[in-house]
């Protein structure tokens, strides 16, 4: 029964962003587009339970067979993307029933909500789809919704920020259009298991195309997946966003098309194409740097938001680190990053952009003594600023942790080395925000205790976040295994 | 399954909570909840080592990651050792921290510390006490930076960079170790059974070695330690003299017998190397500490060296060195408390901070100074002491080893502390003009009976040392032989 499930949720979502413009009120708005989310959602875990059961499956959109239909694939791993994402946008739409008002006029929130939608539907789109072209439309949508979340609040410096992403993204996504085109010439087909059939047969002549192609996608999803250093969109575009769509932007938005990537590695060329190409040590040295990069830039900045936005390369490091070791130990763990990032970096740009609507400060600097006035916010944040350090029992240091096995396995002990400098680093911008909120006689003085606090009903959904990031971090060991053991599925 | 380890940690965090939310109607009623619930917690702990004995394995997170904890003859050591200065601090802090300011949050966090210290003694494998390990950083840095100034924020500063790269360097160091064994269980005498002692697995000791002694303060890991001495007395002596400084020697024990064991440690033919470092760790810090006018750096410097010996009688890898080392490791802490407790009472009752300033004092504080130069005495050594006992060993040790060097190094070392410590003694009760007149005497007998109780101890163990020596020299045998 819940083969139909994946359609049906871009289904819902799309539908329900274009109802929300009929109805004029800001209510409407946000029953359809959380209820959506919220069907979405359920259908979403169902669908993983399916496939957990009975394995991965094909399904073909209107009954038409591959060549000339466009299918689906679902795997364990399609299926906990659709639960992550559709977790991660429940969270951010809930919270953004307190916030987003704050950020927008009123005029414009159901137009995020439309947008939010949208984009939800495109990412996952992506995720589910088999076919490159299918694949490329929704690429395109998504970049639209995506710039659309930035540019809704209605500042100068959103236009600005949004334009960059919009150039970059543009030319990203035109890239991967040639990459298409280019496989698409080579072998006739844009299902991705007929590509994957035809290149195998037609590698040996064609081996100089076929980086060309790699690299095309390579860099064209590199851009908007932020590979160091193409990520120069990134901090702008996150930093201006409400805090709703900054969250969004940093745990799905950049994750869709890594996984995308990674479907390009290895569905379509396969592992026995791509590691004959130079393509992964490019990608694992790109991921080492931006591992490092990221945070050195993070810990240059000045703006609460930028730093956590700078934090987002360094992460996104770790995955390419994780794709460009080319193990199935090192898949398995950047799949398993992709989920703490989301929780931890959502968790982390939504309590940032609490402290920055209520008190109006976006230096960290000025956030002295914090702590005082927003203990629960702060108290948030504190756990995720920890679990990207790599404090045991969270997240963060079950995803370092994986990253170390992977790189023992690939018999690469040297870079053990960048993992663990990353997570220093990590420490160094953090720590600093964390302890001058909390602690220092002169930063504490004058605070008042809970002053300009959030109600704890509205910390609701950033709790969920960060209870995602505990439990990740107490019993990672089921999700990795759950990836694990989805990986064949994607070859 | 068996979930009576956890009483002894969760109970401490849970009074903590207690005291982080409880406004207390009076002074007493706090004291009172403090040192009942310290009191209460070393019974709990006593029946988990002594009578309930469990092994129990929390959860796992997969094959490595695995919280475990167990009970034997090291944690049954440190979890009384730890325990019983626990209940001698929370005594001592009360007067203290009343001078001091924001005693509510110092004891929530005094607290916690209790707790995961506890946590540290039972963990029956490397990840678990990694995590307590971690932990424990975190909840002594509000400690540290207690008073808030500019100068305590930087020294925390300096603490956390410190300790979390020596964290980094352990996680580094399990994570190599693991890829060898495949397991990271404490086993008496190593897991290194059937391995190849390779560049990887010697790799993994001395990361892990260096890891760990940034906590043990070893030069040139140690200037985190001086500088935490801004934190108020009771925090520099029980974590910096007690809890933190001998968790790390804890953990190179651990590691070094449990982990990999003497004979393949031995085999490495690193020790050489790391004795140098130690024997400069003992050397330096008596020498910097001759020069200290402060006397709370003084006693600083003096842990640093202190701990040296410590590291030597593990380095040794020979039944009477580890004996010495565990000797030595209770005695330092028994000895070092006393020591700033002294120094304590000083800087509460009269303000003065430094050596020069406490001409005849001993005049006014008989009692305190007393104390003082009993402790005094047995850490240089002079019988009957209990610094002499375990002195005694680790110079057994080394003869052993026919590294005679080891006992000039020993030797000198105890001269420069007598040089280091006795000007204390000698400006206190014979001043050259008559000191200055003092307002203030004796302490509230709150502080001044953990003083008078620990120095007792201190000559205690001197004259009758073979009750706890028996207990270390059963486990050294276990370990070596």
């Amino acid at each position: 029964m819940y083969n139909s499930y994946p359609l049906i949720i871009i289904l819902v979502l799309f539908i329900s962003a274009f109802a929300i413009p009929l109805f004029k009120s800001i209510k409407m708005a946000r029953i359809i587009g959380i209820s959506a989310a919220g069907i979405s959602l359920v259908l979403s875990i169902l669908t993983l339970i399916g496939v957990k059961a009975n394995g991965a499956y094909y399904f073909r959109v209107g009954h038409f067979d591959a060549p000339w239909g466009i299918e689906f694939h679902i795997g364990i791993i399609e299926g906990l993307m659709g639960v992550l994402f559709m977790t991660v946008s429940m969270a951010v739409l809930w919270f953004s029933i307190y916030s987003i008002d704050h950020d927008l006029s009123k005029k414009k929130v159901p137009l995020f909500y439309t947008l939010v939608n949208l984009l939800v539907g495109s990412l996952l789109g992506i995720v589910f789809s088999d076919d490159l072209f299918n694949c490329f439309v929704f690429i395109e949508i998504s970049s639209i919704a995506s710039c659309g979340i930035v540019v809704v609040k209605d500042k100068k410096e959103n236009i600005k920020a949004a334009l960059k992403y919009l150039i970059l993204s543009s030319l990203g996504s035109g890239l991967v259009l040639m990459g298409i085109a280019l496989v698409y010439s080579l072998t006739g087909h844009l299902n991705m298991a007929h590509i994957h059939e035809a290149l195998v047969s037609i590698y040996p002549e064609h081996s100089r195309n076929m980086l060309i192609a790699i690299g095309l996608f390579t860099v064209g999803l590199g851009v908007k997946s932020a590979m160091f250093p193409l990520h120069t969109w990134l901090p702008d575009a996150h930093t201006y966003a409400p805090a709703s769509s900054s969250a969004l932007l940093s745990a799905l938005v950049l994750k869709a098309y890594v996984i995308l990537y990674i479907k390009i590695i290895h569905r379509v060329f396969g592992m026995s194409i791509v590691g004959d190409l130079p393509v992964l040590n490019i990608v694992l040295l790109l991921g080492a740097v931006g591992m490092i990069a990221g945070s050195v830039l993070a810990i240059l900045q000045k703006n609460l938001k930028r730093m956590v936005a700078y934090s987002s390369v360094a992460q996104m490091g770790y995955v390419f680190f994780g794709i460009g070791l080319g193990t199935t130990m090192g898949l398995a763990a950047a799949i398993f990053q992709i989920f703490n990032h989301a929780f931890t970096k959502s968790a982390l740009f939504l309590s940032a952009g609490s402290i920055l609507e209520k008190t109006g400060k976006k230096n960290i600097s000025d956030l002295k003594g914090i702590g005082k006035e927003m203990p629960f916010t702060m108290a948030i944040f504190t756990i995720g600023g920890m679990s990207l350090v790599g404090i045991p029992l969270l997240s963060g240091f079950n995803s370092k942790w994986n990253f170390a096995v992977a790189v023992i396995e690939a018999h690469r002990v040297e870079l053990l080395a960048v993992v663990l400098i990353s997570s220093l680093l990590n420490a160094l911008y953090y720590f600093p925000v964390i302890i001058n909120g909390y602690f220092g006689e002169e930063s504490l003085e004058g605070k008042v205790y809970r002053n300009t606090e959030r109600p704890l009903k509205e910390l609701l959904p950033i709790i969920v976040l960060v209870l995602g990031v505990i439990y990740f971090g107490v019993s990672g060991g089921g999700l990795l295994s759950l990836i694990e053991a989805g990986i064949p599925a994607l070859n | 399954m068996n979930f009576l380890a956890l009483v002894p940690i969760a109970f401490p965090m849970a009074l903590a909570v207690g005291m982080h939310f409880v406004e207390f109607k009076n002074e007493s009623y706090k004291r009172a909840y403090l040192l009942g619930g310290v009191f209460l917690n070393f019974i709990f702990a006593m029946m988990v080592i002594f009578v309930a004995n469990p092994e129990m394995h929390i959860f796992k997170i997969n094959d490595f990651m695995e919280i475990y904890f167990k009970v034997d003859g090291m944690s049954k050591l440190f979890i009384t050792m730890t325990s019983i200065l626990w209940i001698f601090t929370t005594a001592y802090s009360f007067d203290y921290m009343h001078h001091e300011g924001k005693e509510q949050k110092f004891f929530t966090y005094f607290l916690v510390t209790y707790g995961v210290i506890v946590g540290i003694s039972l963990a029956g494998n490397i990840f678990t006490f990694y995590i307590f390990y971690e932990f424990l950083t975190l909840s002594t840095f509000p400690l540290v930076i207690h008073t808030g100034t500019k100068e305590a924020l930087a020294s925390g500063k300096k603490y956390l960079i410190y300790s979390f790269s020596g964290a980094t360097l352990v996680l580094l160091g399990m994570i190599l170790l693991f890829s060898v064994t495949g397991t990271l269980d404490f086993v008496p005498g190593g897991i290194l059974e059937g391995v190849a002692i390779n560049n990887r697995v010697t790799a993994a000791y001395v990361i892990l070695f260096l890891g760990f002694s940034v906590k043990a303060a070893m030069v040139p890991f140690h200037s985190w330690l001086p500088a935490a001495m801004v934190a108020p007395t009771p925090v520099s002596s029980l974590l910096h003299a007690v809890a933190v400084v001998k968790s790390g020697i804890f953990a190179l024990i651990r590691i070094t017998f449990y982990l990999f064991g003497a004979e393949a440690v031995n085999a490495m033919h690193v020790r050489g190397y790391l004795s140098i470092l130690v024997a400069l760790t003992i050397l330096m810090g008596s020498f910097v500490a001759l020069h200290q006018e402060n006397l709370k750096k003084r006693l600083a410097y003096s842990t640093i060296s202190q701990l040296g010996y410590i590291m030597l009688g593990i380095l040794l890898l020979n039944e009477d060195g580890l004996t010495g080392a565990l000797l030595h490791l209770i005695n330092h802490a028994v000895i070092k408390i006393t020591l700033f407790f002294c120094v304590g009472i000083i800087m509460l009752r009269t303000g003065y901070k430094t050596i020069g300033e406490i001409r005849g004092i001993g005049k006014k504080m008989p009692i305190t100074m007393g104390c003082f130069s009993i402790a005094s005495i047995s850490l240089i050594g002079i019988p009957p002491t209990n610094g002499f006992v375990s002195k005694w060993f680790l110079a057994m040790g080394g003869l052993q080893e026919n590294r005679a060097i080891f006992v000039v190094i020993l030797l000198v070392s105890a001269i420069l502390t007598a040089a280091y410590l006795m000007p204390i003694v000698i400006t206190a009760f014979f001043p050259g003009e008559m000191g200055k007149e003092l307002e203030n005497s004796e302490p509230p007998l709150m502080m001044l009976i953990p003083v008078v109780v620990l120095t007792g101890i201190t000559v205690a163990f001197g004259l009758f040392p073979n009750f706890i020596l028996h207990f270390i020299q059963g486990i050294s045998r276990s370990l070596i032989g």
